[in-house]
C-alpha cells in the first residue's frame, strides 16, 4: 500500500516543471570581468556599483568552493553558466495590458493570477507581488498603493536607480561580499532581486511577496533580496521559487538582508520548492543560499519561517544577528527530502546584546534515498548577559535508504546565558498508525494527520496563504511514505 | 606562513624521532612505518580543522620537546597515586610500563598481564594490536602507533570473573620537555567480567609532559567492563588520551571520564557496536578551573540492530577554562531498533569561561529511537533562594547544588571506594 503511494507521488510530475517561451536576452556563457561589466550595463548602474561587483568577484577569485557541509554533488562549472538572462522585451509596464500574455499565463500556471489579484485589491488580506524570472524582475504589483505609506516596495535594480541613497547604505551591511564563496559569487554577479523598505511607524498593510521563477536553461539564478524595516515599523515577506524540469543541475545563489532598526519587526517565509530533480536524482536546483539579518537596535524581532521540498541539494542557513538589547530572533522550518535529494540547513543565532533571545525549531523529514542535516549554530559572546535560547530539532525517517543528522553548535561565553537545546530521531510510531486506524481512518490519510501534527509548530507561523500551500506541499512529498 | 614553519618543524621533528630511533621500538616495523607515513600527511591539527576546533593542538606541542623516558620513582612517591587499598596495580611511568612498582604478582587465574613490549609475538595480541584505533584519519592515534616505547597488555580469558579491579596508573615526570606515547591493549575475552581504572597523574614534574596515550579495549561475547578513567594531571600535564572499544554480542560496557584537573584534557573516545544486544554506558564529568582546556569527543558507532547506547556528560566551568563536549551517535543502515541517548549539561559559572557543544546525530536507519539533548546555564537562583530560605549561606547552598548536580555521574561509579575518592576530591575542589 505504502508503496503504491510512494510510486505514485515519485512518478508524478514536478507541477511548476513547463518551460514557458518567451524570447529571452541572454548574455554569453561564462564568468569573467567583462561578463560583469556586461551585467552593470544592461542594468544601466552607476559606477559605484560596478565598483562594487568587480572588488566581489576578484576577492571570489580568490576562493575556494565550501566543502564542510554534508552534501556531495558534482561542483557547478562556474564557466558553463548564463550569468544573466531576461525575459524580452523588456520596457517599463504600467499596466498589465502591456504584459506579455505569455508571461501571464505562466504566472496563471504558477497560480499567481495577477488579473485576480488586481480584481481582489479592495479584499483585505491581498498580496503586493514582485516576481522576479530568471534573475529579473517582471512585475511588481501594488506598487501604488504601497507607495502612499512611503513604502517602497521594487525590483532591486529600480532600487539602485531611485533609490542608491538607501542601497548604497545597507546592501552588504549584512551579507558583506567576503562572507562565504556564494555570496561573494552572487555579489559579482546579480542581476536583479526585490528592495523593501518600510518607514518609521508604518505597519505594512499587506504581504509582500516575491515570486521567483528559473525559466531559461543553462542559466545560473542570482538574485538579491534587502529589506530595511526602519523604526517601529512591521511587515510580513513571502517568498516562492519554482523552475522547470531539465536534465541539467541549474545553480541558484541567492542572498537575503533584513535589517531591522528600534522596535521594528519582520517576518520572512519561504516556501522552497525548486525542482528537486527526477525520481533517480538526474537535474535538479543547487539552492545555495545566503540568508542572514540583523535586530540593529533594541527590541527589535526578526522571524525566518521556511518549508524547504524541492532543490537537489539546498545548503541554507537563514541567520540572525541580535545585538539590539531585548531583541529576539526566531527560526521555525520544515524540511522535506525525498528520492536523491541533500538538504543541509538550519540556523545561526547570533547573541551580541543584552537579554536577547532565540528559538530554533527545526523538523526534518527525509524519505526515499535522501539525505537531510540540520546544521546550527548558537553562539552567546561575553557580554551578552541574560540571553536565552531555545532549540529543538526533531527528525523523522521514512524507509531504510535515507539518512537524517543534527549537527547543532553551541558556544557559549556567558554565565549567566541559558540555552537549551535538544534533538529527536525516529519514524512514525506504530501505536500512532494503530491508533489513527483503527478510528477508521486509512493509512495515508493517518500518515498525513501525523506528519502535519509533527510540522505543526512551524506551520502555524506561516502567514494563510503559504500554510495551505505548504500544507498541501507535505501531502504531496510524503503520502504513504510508511507502512 | 609562520605558522606553517611551526607546525611544520614539530611535525619533522616528531618523524625525525621516529626514523632515529625505529630500530629500538619493539613490535613489527611495518605497522609503524605505515603509522608514521600516515601521520606525515595528516600532520598535527590545526584550528582550521573540524576535530580540533576549539583546542590549539600546535600551541600545546610549542617548545622543545625530549623523548627520552626513565623511569625512575620508587613506589614511595607514588604511593599516594593508589587511591585504592586492594588493587592489581600497574604503573606506566613516562610511557613506559614499570615493573618493580607495579603490584602484579599473585594475579587472579585467568588474567595476565605484562608489558606490551613482551607481548609482541603472543598470538592473540597479534591477533588485536593497532587493528581498532584509526591510524588512517587520526594523526594522535598514528603518531602514538609509531612512537610508542611501552604500555601494558592484558588479557582476560574466557569466563574469568576478576573481583579486584585493575588500576593502571599513567604517571609522568620529567625534569625536562617530554613527550611519551604509552599504548596499551585489553583483551577481555567472552562471558568474563573485569573493571578498568586508568588513572593520569603528575609526580614531581618540573616540566610540561605532553602525553599521547591510546588504550584499545576488546570487549568479546557475554563480556562485562566496568572502565574508568580518572584524569588528575598538573598545570603541567597536556594529555591526549584516546579510547578505541569494540564491542562483540550481548557485552555491556560502561565508562566513566572523570577530568578534575590538567592544563589541557583531550579525550578521544570511540565505541564500535559490533554485534547485537550490546549495552554501553559512556557517563562523563569535567570541573575546569584556571586556564585550563578540556576537550571530550566521543564517538558511539552502531553497527548491528537491537543495541542500546547511553551518554551523559556534564561539567562545571570555572575562571577562564574553556570546554567542549563534542558526541556523535552514528546509526549505521543494518543498526535497525537502535535506542541511542545522549546528554550533556555544562554550568558556567564565570564570565572569562567558555563552552562549546555539538552534540550530533547521524541516522541512516529509520526504526530507531535516538535523541540528544544539551542546556547550558547558571546556578538555578531558584533553588538557591530555596536553600537560602532555609538558613544555608549562599556559598553552602552553591556548594550543595553544584555537588548534586555532579553526583548524577560521581553515582554510577559501581565501586564504592573509588566513588568515595572521587566525591573527596570534588569536594576538595568546591572548598
Amino acid at each position: 500500500m505504502a508503496n503504491e503511494i510512494l510510486e505514485e507521488q515519485i512518478s508524478g510530475e514536478y507541477k511548476y516543471g513547463f518551460v514557458t517561451d518567451i524570447d529571452a536576452d541572454n548574455a554569453p556563457k561564462g564568468l569573467n570581468e567583462e561578463i560583469i561589466r556586461f551585467i552593470s550595463s544592461k542594468k544601466n548602474e552607476p559606477e559605484w556599483m560596478l565598483d562594487y561587483r568587480l572588488k566581489a568577484f576578484r576577492y571570489w577569485l580568490t576562493l575556494d568552493e565550501p566543502h564542510w557541509a554534508h552534501v556531495s554533488y558534482q561542483k557547478p562549472d562556474f564557466q558553463e553558466i548564463i550569468y544573466y538572462s531576461a525575459p524580452k522585451p523588456k520596457v517599463q509596464l504600467n499596466s498589465l495590458d502591456e504584459v506579455d500574455p505569455e508571461l501571464l499565463k505562466t504566472f496563471e500556471k504558477l497560480g499567481i493570477s495577477i488579473e485576480e489579484q488586481k480584481r481582489l485589491s479592495g479584499v483585505e488580506s491581498r498580496i503586493a507581488v514582485d516576481i522576479v524570472m530568471d534573475s529579473v524582475s517582471v512585475k511588481t504589483t501594488f506598487k501604488e498603493t504601497l507607495s502612499e505609506k512611503g513604502i517602497i516596495f521594487c525590483s532591486f535594480g529600480e532600487a539602485v536607480q531611485e533609490h542608491p541613497e538607501l542601497v548604497k547604505k545597507y546592501m552588504s551591511s549584512v551579507v558583506p561580499y567576503t562572507d562565504n564563496f556564494y555570496a561573494a559569487l552572487n555579489s559579482a554577479v546579480f542581476t536583479d532581486g526585490s528592495f523593501c523598505y518600510i518607514p518609521k511607524g508604518v505597519r505594512c498593510p499587506m504581504e509582500l511577496s516575491t515570486y521567483f521563477r528559473i525559466n531559461a536553461s543553462g542559466t545560473g539564478q542570482f538574485e538579491r533580496t534587502l529589506i530595511i524595516a526602519d523604526e517601529d515599523s512591521y511587515v510580513s515577506y513571502l517568498e516562492g521559487c519554482t523552475a522547470p524540469m531539465r536534465d541539467e543541475n541549474q545553480l541558484h545563489a541567492a542572498v537575503v538582508e533584513i535589517v531591522a532598526h528600534k522596535n521594528a519587526e519582520v517576518k520572512y517565509s519561504t516556501v522552497q520548492n525548486w525542482y528537486p530533480g527526477d525520481k533517480d536524482g538526474k537535474g535538479g536546483i543547487f539552492n545555495f543560499v545566503t540568508k542572514r539579518g540583523i535586530c540593529l537596535e533594541d527590541n527589535s524581532k526578526i522571524s525566518w519561517t521556511q518549508v524547504e521540498t524541492g532543490s537537489a541539494v539546498t545548503w541554507k542557513y537563514p541567520s540572525v544577528i541580535l545585538k539590539g538589547d531585548n531583541s529576539i530572533g526566531e527560526f521555525y522550518s520544515v524540511a522535506v527530502t525525498n528520492n536523491y535529494q541533500q538538504a543541509d540547513t538550519g540556523t545561526k543565532m547570533m547573541h551580541l546584546g543584552k537579554n536577547t533571545r532565540s528559538t530554533i525549531i527545526s523538523k526534518g523529514i527525509s524519505a526515499g534515498f535522501s539525505n537531510n542535516s540540520y546544521r546550527g549554530l548558537v553562539r552567546i559572546a561575553k557580554g551578552a548577559s541574560n540571553a536565552r535560547n531555545f532549540s529543538q530539532c526533531d527528525s523523522l525517517l521514512m524507509g531504510d535508504k535515507c539518512g537524517a543528522h543534527t549537527f547543532p553548535y553551541i558556544e557559549i561565553k556567558d554565565k549567566s546565558a541559558v540555552v537549551e537545546h535538544e534533538a529527536t530521531t525516529s519514524k512514525i510510531g506504530e501505536d500512532q498508525l494503530f491508533y489513527c486506524k483503527q478510528r477508521g481512518i486509512d493509512n495515508e490519510k493517518a500518515i498525513g494527520l501525523i506528519v502535519n501534527g509533527y510540522c505543526k509548530e512551524v506551520l502555524n507561523k506561516l502567514p494563510m496563504e503559504f500554510a495551505v500551500e505548504a500544507q498541501k506541499l507535505l501531502a504531496v512529498s510524503l503520502e504513504g511514505s510508511v507502512g | 606562513m609562520e605558522t606553517i614553519l611551526k607546525e611544520n618543524s614539530i611535525k619533522a621533528k616528531l618523524i625525525a624521532e621516529y626514523e632515529s630511533s625505529k630500530k629500538s621500538l619493539f613490535g613489527s616495523l611495518l605497522i609503524r612505518d605505515n603509522a608514521i607515513e600516515n601521520f606525515s600527511r595528516l600532520g598535527i591539527p590545526q584550528r582550521k580543522s573540524e576535530e580540533y576546533k576549539y583546542v590549539n593542538m600546535e600551541l600545546a606541542l610549542k617548545g622543545d620537546y625530549s623523548f627520552e623516558t626513565n623511569a625512575s620513582l620508587t613506589s614511595k612517591q607514588i604511593d599516594h597515586t593508589q587511591f585504592l587499598k586492594n588493587a592489581i596495580v600497574v604503573v606506566i611511568e613516562n610511557g613506559v610500563f614499570s615493573k618493580d612498582v607495579s603490584k602484579i604478582s599473585n594475579l587472579p587465574q585467568g588474567i595476565k598481564i605484562s608489558s606490551i613490549s613482551d607481548a609482541s609475538s603472543d598470538k592473540i595480541f597479534e591477533t588485536h594490536f593497532s587493528k581498532y584505533a584509526d591510524v588512517v584519519n587520526d594523526p594522535f592515534a598514528a603518531l602514538n602507533t609509531a612512537l610508542s616505547k611501552g604500555g601494558v597488555y592484558i588479557h582476560v580469558s574466557n569466563g574469568a570473573i576478576i573481583e579486584t579491579p585493575i588500576h593502571i596508573i599513567h604517571v609522568s615526570s620529567a625534569n625536562k620537555n617530554l613527550i611519551i606515547n604509552p599504548r596499551n591493549l585489553v583483551v577481555i575475552e567472552s562471558a568474563s567480567q573485569v573493571k578498568i581504572i586508568e588513572s593520569f597523574e603528575t609526580v614531581d614534574a618540573k616540566s610540561k609532559v605532553f602525553n599521547n596515550a591510546l588504550t584499545e579495549i576488546v570487549v568479546e561475547e557475554n563480556a562485562i567492563v566496568d572502565h574508568y578513567k580518572i584524569q588528575n594531571e598538573n598545570d603541567l600535564g597536556y594529555l591526549l588520551s584516546t579510547t578505541v572499544i569494540t564491542q562483540k554480542k550481548q557485552s555491556v560496557f560502561s565508562t566513566n571520564t572523570i577530568i578534575l584537573s590538567g592544563s589541557l584534557v583531550r579525550n578521544n573516545l570511540t565505541i564500535v557496536l559490533d554485534g547485537e544486544f550490546i549495552e554501553s554506558h559512556l557517563n562523563g564529568l569535567y570541573l575546569t578551573n584556571g586556564s585550563q582546556v578540556v576537550d571530550n569527543h566521543t564517538l558511539v558507532d552502531h553497527r548491528k540492530p537491537n543495541c542500546n547506547s547511553n551518554e551523559l556528560y556534564k561539567g562545571i566551568i570555572e575562571d577562564k577554562s574553556a570546554a567542549t563536549f563534542n558526541g556523535k551517535i552514528f546509526v549505521r543502515k543494518d543498526a535497525q531498533k537502535t535506542n541511542a541517548f545522549q546528554s550533556n549539561k555544562n554550568i558556567l559559572l564565570s564570565d572569562d569561561g567558555t563552552i562549546n557543544t555539538k552534540p550530533q546525530l547521524e541516522i541512516y536507519a529509520d526504526d530507531v529511537k535516538c535523541s540528544h539533548g544539551t542546556s547550558t546555564g547558571k546556578l538555578d537562583p531558584d533553588k538557591i533562594f530555596y536553600l537560602r530560605a532555609r538558613g544555608l549561606s549562599e556559598t553552602s547552598a552553591k556548594k550543595l547544588l553544584m555537588h548534586a548536580f555532579a553526583s548524577e555521574v560521581v553515582d554510577t561509579i559501581k565501586i564504592e571506594e573509588l566513588r568515595e575518592y572521587v566525591e573527596g576530591e570534588i569536594a576538595k575542589r568546591f572548598e
